[in-house]
């Protein structure tokens, strides 16, 4: 039943059957209540998700100290496109978003495919609520974790390293490894947590496929192949192309902790960039125009992400 | 959770030895989630002096000492920090699960004229978002800027929440309500007395979203607050540790004669900062075990 027909049937519920202008006052006798209720929520949606995109605009203006603004058309997009350091962070986010899919993305599997095989009710329990915890701590706690993991004079890494006979080497300074601490801090942040949805998954196989497995011979690892794999195939395809939707994105927050002056090369994100033009030099419409280019393009992944993933798997975004 | 078990009853030593792995992966991965933690605590409470050099595999204090904690607590920067994020945090959460469930449950409504208008301006939010700087603009406009309200009201509703609660208002047997609309309760008591004792575990789960986000978030209340007294714990602890500004926490006083705080080892400063803002969230860890766990599973894709 469409919206439409849904409203008509339970207007005249309510009404019966009367003239246009009395159901609509019918219509808002019953449900002024439910409206007034909606009201903050949607003020604050309205507020602070829809005057940004007004504000927006900014992006085709000349910024002038006494208002209004001047109207200069596309100036700063073309602005944008002529700079190399525009292409500079767009490479460097869409390296970084094809290392989190390629190094990061798997781990939660395999975490969750292992956790399932564990047997003692406890101890799985004593690992889950180990590895879900670094979710829970912010971006500037792990980078300070990894600050102090990494560091060359003491820290944990480089001890083990050192062990094997390896030189000390400033992970956090050394552009050859920025991207790296980016892999592992996400890993070491998201592997556990991640894990539970495709344990959920795991969890609502049907158990007679196992029972079928074993009574035709299967041990451990044919299980896991032609039966808990194939079981969790749609929640890995919804989470690989969410991730795909989030490709421009490259997590500003985790990215602004880890960013210095000497890895500015390798992990400068289109974010970050936004960030530093906008805010720090005051190049505020330039910057605009480059958040509204990824606004755009992030947009058109998510909406794609979203119509192949309901299609495949018959679950979308939302 | 009862997870299903793929292993048969008699076991081969190839089996066991399979086994033996799989328990050792795990139990790695949670060492190498916890050790930098405990680490950081043995720092912490480590003797001041013999933390230069103490090794990143330590988890257990080298000689012991409260010098680096007192310091800490004592610290005008650090405690202001503490109550600006006790207070944002609790002001954004009690704002965001009140307008989150007002809003939910009207939108949990399938015959509300209006309902569908409605969930796509909400969903647009969360395809399109113009970015940073105009957010800021708008902050300016508004004349929130450097104030509380502006870390505090910034989308105050979270799109994702919202869905999440919604869907488990439709849940709630339609027969309840209409019993409680026939006793002659309005629409307001209906929801008062009715649907939020129902839903007390789900805006449980919202809480605790709402209460994690707000105590990390730092990165709004860095652009929009510029007076350093109105700073939240986060934003103390990136100045401090990520930005490497020793003079946030030593001070350039102490620092110029090196007396009080500027005489213990920064390592150890950092360390004790960092265990003191993930402290809440160890707090309540439980609690998010118990909620967060299911409101992830049953609701949206990412916590």
């Amino acid at each position: 039943m469409s919206s439409v027909e849904q409203n008509a049937t339970a207007i005249a519920r309510v009404a019966g059957n009367v003239p246009r202008s009395q159901r609509f006052t019918n219509g808002v006798r019953r449900w002024w209540p439910y409206y007034v209720m909606l009201a903050p929520g949607l003020l604050f949606f309205l507020i602070w998700h829809y005057f940004p995109i007004w504000e927006a605009k900014m992006a085709f203006e000349q910024v002038r100290i006494i208002p209004p603004n001047l109207w200069v058309g596309l100036k700063h997009f073309q602005t944008l496109f002529a700079s190399p350091v525009f292409y500079q962070v767009l490479a460097n986010t869409l390296i970084i978003s094809t290392l989190k899919i390629l190094f990061v993305f798997p781990v939660p599997i395999i975490v969750a495919l292992l956790l399932n095989e564990v047997r003692s009710g406890r101890l799985r329990k004593f690992v889950q609520s180990a590895i879900y915890l670094p979710h829970f701590l912010s971006w500037v706690v792990i980078a300070g974790i990894f600050i102090a993991i990494l560091s060359p004079s003491d820290g944990a890494v480089n001890q083990i390293t050192g062990f094997f006979g390896a030189k000390p080497t400033a992970f956090m300074t050394d552009g050859n490894s920025s991207r790296w601490v980016l892999v592992f801090s996400e890993i070491w942040r998201s592997a556990g947590w991640d894990s539970l949805l495709y344990l959920a998954a795991i969890i609502g196989i049907d158990q007679s496929l196992y029972e079928a497995a074993e009574l035709d011979g299967a041990n451990r690892w044919q299980k896991v192949w032609h039966v808990t794999i194939p079981g969790i195939v749609p929640t890995i395809a919804t989470l690989f192309i969410l991730n795909m939707g989030m490709f421009l994105s490259a997590d500003l927050n985790q990215v602004i902790n880890f960013l210095n002056d000497v890895n500015r090369g390798q992990i400068d994100i289109l974010d970050t960039y936004v960030y530093r033009i906008g805010l720090r030099t005051g190049e505020y419409s330039l910057a605009t125009a480059a958040g509204l280019f990824k606004a755009v393009f992030g947009m058109i992944l998510i909406l794609s992400a979203h119509f192949v993933s309901k299609r495949l798997t018959g679950k979308g975004v939302w | 959770m009862a997870a299903p078990r793929g292993t048969a009853i008699r076991r081969t030593p190839l089996e066991r030895i399979e086994y033996a792995i799989i328990v050792t992966t795990l139990l790695a991965m949670v060492v190498v989630m916890l050790q930098p933690i405990l680490n950081l605590l043995a720092v912490s409470f480590s003797d001041p002096s013999q933390v230069a050099g103490k090794s990143g595999l330590d988890i257990w204090p080298s000689g012991f000492s409260l010098d680096v904690w007192a310091l800490l607590l004592q610290h005008p920067n650090v405690q202001r920090g503490i109550l600006n994020s006790i207070f944002i945090t609790a002001t954004a959460t009690f704002i965001g699960v009140v307008g989150t469930a007002l809003m939910a449950w009207g939108l949990s409504r399938p015959n509300l004229p209006g309902r569908r208008v409605i969930f796509l301006l909400v969903l647009v939010t969360i395809v399109f978002e113009p970015g940073i700087i105009p957010d800021y603009f708008l902050m300016k406009r508004m004349g929130l800027l450097d104030s509380y309200w502006s870390v505090i009201l910034y989308k105050a509703v979270n799109a994702w929440y919202l869905i999440i609660l919604v869907r488990f208002f439709e849940e709630i047997p339609e027969e309840l309500l209409e019993a409680a609309e026939l006793d002659g309760a309005n629409p307001f008591q209906i929801f008062f007395q009715v649907v939020l004792p129902l839903a007390k575990p789900a805006l449980a789960t919202i809480a605790l979203f709402y209460l994690v986000f707000h105590w990390n978030e730092f990165f709004r209340a860095m652009i929009y607050l510029n007076d350093q007294t109105k700073y939240p714990l986060q934003v103390v602890l990136r100045q401090f540790v990520v930005e490497g500004d020793k003079l946030a926490i030593v001070g350039a006083d102490n620092a110029a004669n090196n007396i009080g705080v500027a005489q213990i080892n920064l390592k150890a400063l950092k360390a004790g900062m960092i265990i003191i803002t993930i402290l809440p969230i160890l707090a309540i860890y439980p609690l998010i075990l118990k909620f967060f766990t299911k409101g992830t599973m049953s609701g949206a894709l990412k916590g």
